[in-house]
């Protein structure tokens, strides 16, 4: 039971990270897109 | 916003790719997010954020964009090994090589901006000004230096947003949408050791036998 518990925690722990290293991925990969990319239109940059 | 629909179609591609194989999206180790944070920052006051955006002159806007987007190459040279980095990067590269040489913002010819506002009168914008407040100056192509790597392509009439984009700006939504779709590939079939690693494993151990 004790040893479930303790796996079931990694498991979580493990999903946790990979969604944060996603989601920061996913936020460095926009703001470079945004940064980098220069189209032209009549509203905002 | 044209940019952010890539994006967007991207990510889009790489959650059916991964739904279509039974998985979750894998999660790219990019290196030094934070420094696209931080150069992103500057670009965030001069063109995004609309308190900070009317102060700031045309000439800061350009100090800020040139800046922003050397930084940005610093993060895209980090992260070269990434799928679809090798595209931003050069996309990014192509951007700003044109910008630089024009003066520090992105150069738009008057048609193509007459082809943008079919509704607004030229004297809401003029030649040798900034468009707006983004990231376009509006030359003539005769004074723009490398006029093929500036903003000269439109979308179709039938499209219901109006923009101008670059060759880079391509590059640029090809390379994440490249990006986007290998995040739905099956990282289980790919080796987990490499050749070069399993060779200094080796190198190491042999080298641990003479001592």
């Amino acid at each position: 039971m004790k040893d479930s518990i303790r796996k079931l925690g990694l498991v979580a722990r493990q999903v946790d990270e990979r969604q944060i290293k996603l989601a920061l991925a996913l936020l460095g990969l926009i703001l470079f897109v945004l940064g980098a990319g220069a189209p032209g239109d009549l509203g905002s940059g | 916003m044209i940019l952010l629909l890539a994006v967007l179609a991207g990510l889009l591609a790489g959650l059916v790719r991964a739904w279509a194989g039974g998985r979750s999206l894998s999660s790219p180790s990019l290196r030094l997010v934070w420094l696209a944070v931080l150069a992103f920052i500057p670009q965030w006051a001069a063109f995004y954020l609309p308190a900070t955006r009317p102060w700031i002159t045309d000439d800061w806007a350009a100090f800020f964009l040139v800046s922003s987007q050397a930084l940005l190459l610093v993060f895209a040279w980090f992260n070269r090994r990434q799928a679809g980095f090798a595209l931003l990067g050069l996309g990014l590269a192509l951007n700003l090589l044109v910008i630089l040489l024009n003066g520090g913002l992105m150069p738009i010819s008057p048609e193509t901006v007459g082809h943008l506002a079919t509704s607004v009168p030229p004297p809401l914008w003029q030649v040798g000004s900034r468009l707006g407040s983004g990231k376009d100056i509006v030359l003539t192509v005769a004074t723009t230096r490398l006029v093929w790597l500036s903003d000269r392509f439109v979308l179709p009439d039938w499209f219901p947003y109006r923009v101008a984009f670059s060759v880079g700006d391509i590059l640029i939504a090809g390379g994440a949408g490249w990006l986007l779709w290998t995040l739905g590939r099956d990282v289980t079939k790919e080796p987990k050791v490499k050749k070069g690693s399993a060779n200094k494993c080796i190198l190491t151990f042999h080298g641990m036998e003479k001592n």
